[in-house]
């Protein structure tokens, strides 16, 4: 698979220092440099947003470091998690002292080294909650949600908890309007090419060329089906269908959706997608908010696409439409 | 003789010089049920611990403490972290002593393992470096020396390995290909089965 790098040994670094060259709002710090924060530091008083994951995902995690939404990342080697240490390093540069909520996607890796992170602080009397990510349906059953994955839908509960932090909220509130926003997001992906880890002896996964895969995890988890590829409205179709089947309890009648690309898959493509979901969803009796449709969860060069339905209540679709600002992401 | 600082120092030496090969090997044992960087994680992991220096310290706690720092240090993957884990639950437990006796490994390795299982949330049976970990801890109760604990050790790892062959994994990644990987090698237990077949064959 071409690549357009220097060394695979490298890839990570140069990739944070290109990114925090191109947008000055945001740092590099920690431990070998695997942290990015807020260029103007923690906000004194607010609660803090810590996220954190493997690299490959751009613009997760690190792209939304930005107010409004995360404060500081910590950022492993491309799909492996971050080291305790920068976890560590990143949740006291998120601390504005007021407490900081962990907040990032259901893998194992990422799992251990917060919970150890937390582990360490917590004796230093640093006040801390978490609330992970796990919005991929097809990863596990809806009766073992607590076991699914955390993919695109956790821009929302960024977007989510950082207008409620803030808004000067405590870490407690910060914390239940993160999990609301992860209890009432729903995604599903679908994959037409795999990506190669830098230095990798293998792709991902193996795709025939005339084939797709639906259900498919932003790490090449095997999906639901795989198959020949589908016209897009037919794609569409089975992704709202299968969206609409979970929706959650007591859930109204305004979602924002987010169209996303996994890589590869072009902005065109996305819209002749947006333009199917839009109308199925307008069929369902369902009021779009805020669509989003590009490039916001990627796997490097996979092709393929997700699509994120956020069942909105007033005081969601209110934090939704607050004011946020971070390198690839602007909300008012 | 016991185990000192010595022997340790040997073994990161002898498992570094392994990554060499086992590298590629491991890549691809991973890219059938992973995401194929496992070798590459490992490398890394041994580059950093085969780096730090052990002259002067005598210390076999403080020495395995530094270890589990460097594997903290060199990644957060899950197999990485549990590696860390381990070492550190071990230092805690040899903490202010210069000599091991052989017969101590089979009750620390057991307590490694305790506190890789609590970590990482893997029960025995799932197929996973656990396993290997259970295996040789098993194995090793009673040895009291070190021609000993190496014998067993390779042997268990290499009984580990063919009795979860036929297994499906039932933890991380791999669980979701649970067919698939009937058949295959689970690629974390099979580089603790390397590693310490390379550690123990060629002697520290």
């Amino acid at each position: 698979m071409k690549k357009l790098i220097n060394d695979p040994a490298h890839y990570v670094d140069e990739m944070l220092d290109g990114l925090c060259a191109a947008h000055p709002s945001l740092t590099r710090d920690g431990p070998a440099g695997r942290v990015i924060r807020r260029t103007e530091g923690a906000r004194a008083g607010k609660v803090g947003i810590v996220t954190g994951g493997g690299s490959g995902h751009l613009p997760l995690f690190t792209g939304y470091v930005g107010p409004g939404l995360v404060d500081a990342c910590s950022i492993g080697n491309v799909f492996e998690g971050p080291t305790v240490d920068s976890c560590m390093a990143a949740i006291k540069a998120a601390d504005g002292g007021r407490g900081v909520l962990r907040l990032y996607g259901n893998y194992g890796g990422d799992r251990m080294n917060f919970d150890m992170a937390g582990e360490f602080l917590e004796d230093d009397g640093l006040e801390l909650s978490t609330v992970l990510g796990t919005d991929d349906i097809a990863s596990a059953a809806p009766e073992e949600r607590s076991k699914r994955r955390g993919v695109a839908g956790i821009v929302y509960a960024y977007k989510i908890a950082g207008a409620r932090a803030d808004e000067g909220a405590s870490l407690a509130e910060v914390t239940a309007a993160a999990a609301k926003a992860v209890e009432r997001t729903r995604t599903i992906g679908c994959a037409l090419a795999p990506c190669q880890i830098p230095g990798a002896a293998e792709p991902s996964f193996r795709i025939a060329p005339s084939e797709m895969e639906m259900g498919i995890g932003i790490h090449g988890e095997p999906g639901i089906w795989r198959d020949t590829l589908k016209p897009a409205d037919a794609v569409a179709d089975e992704m709202v269908d299968r969206l609409l089947a979970e929706r959650p309890e007591g859930s109204g009648h305004r979602v924002s959706v987010l169209v996303n690309s996994l890589g590869a898959t072009p902005l065109e493509e996305l819209f002749i997608l947006y333009r199917r979901i839009a109308e199925r969803l307008d069929k369902a009796g369902l009021a779009v908010v805020q669509p989003l449709v590009g490039p916001f969860v990627t796997s490097m060069e996979m092709a393929g696409v997700s699509l994120s339905l956020c069942f909105l209540d007033d005081k969601m679709e209110r934090l939704l439409a607050a004011p946020a600002s971070c390198p690839f992401w602007r909300v008012g | 003789m016991n185990l000192t600082v010595t022997h340790i120092a040997a073994g990161v030496a002898l498992a570094h010089a392994r990554m060499k090969t086992l590298e590629q090997e491991l890549n691809v044992a991973d890219s059938r049920l992973g995401d194929g960087d496992t070798g590459g994680m490992l490398r890394r992991v041994l580059d950093l611990m085969a780096e730090q220096r052990m002259d002067g310290i005598d210390d076999v706690g403080v020495s395995l403490g530094i270890l589990a720092k460097a594997a903290a240090a060199a990644t957060g993957s899950s197999l990485g972290t549990l590696l860390a884990t381990g070492l550190l639950t071990m230092s805690k437990r040899t903490k202010g002593r210069t000599e091991i006796p052989w017969s101590e490994l089979a009750p620390l390795l057991e307590q490694a393992r305790d506190a890789v299982m609590a970590r990482g949330g893997a029960k025995l049976g799932d197929k996973t470096v656990v396993d290997a970990l259970d295996a040789v801890s098993s194995a090793l109760a009673g040895a009291g020396d070190q021609a000993g604990v190496r014998a067993r050790a390779v042997a268990a790892c290499d009984e580990a390995l063919v009795r979860f062959r036929n297994e499906p994994c039932r933890m991380g990644r791999a669980r979701m290909y649970a067919d698939k990987s009937i058949g295959m090698d689970d690629p974390g237990m099979l580089a603790f089965a390397r590693l310490t077949e390379s550690v123990c064959r060629r002697g520290t």
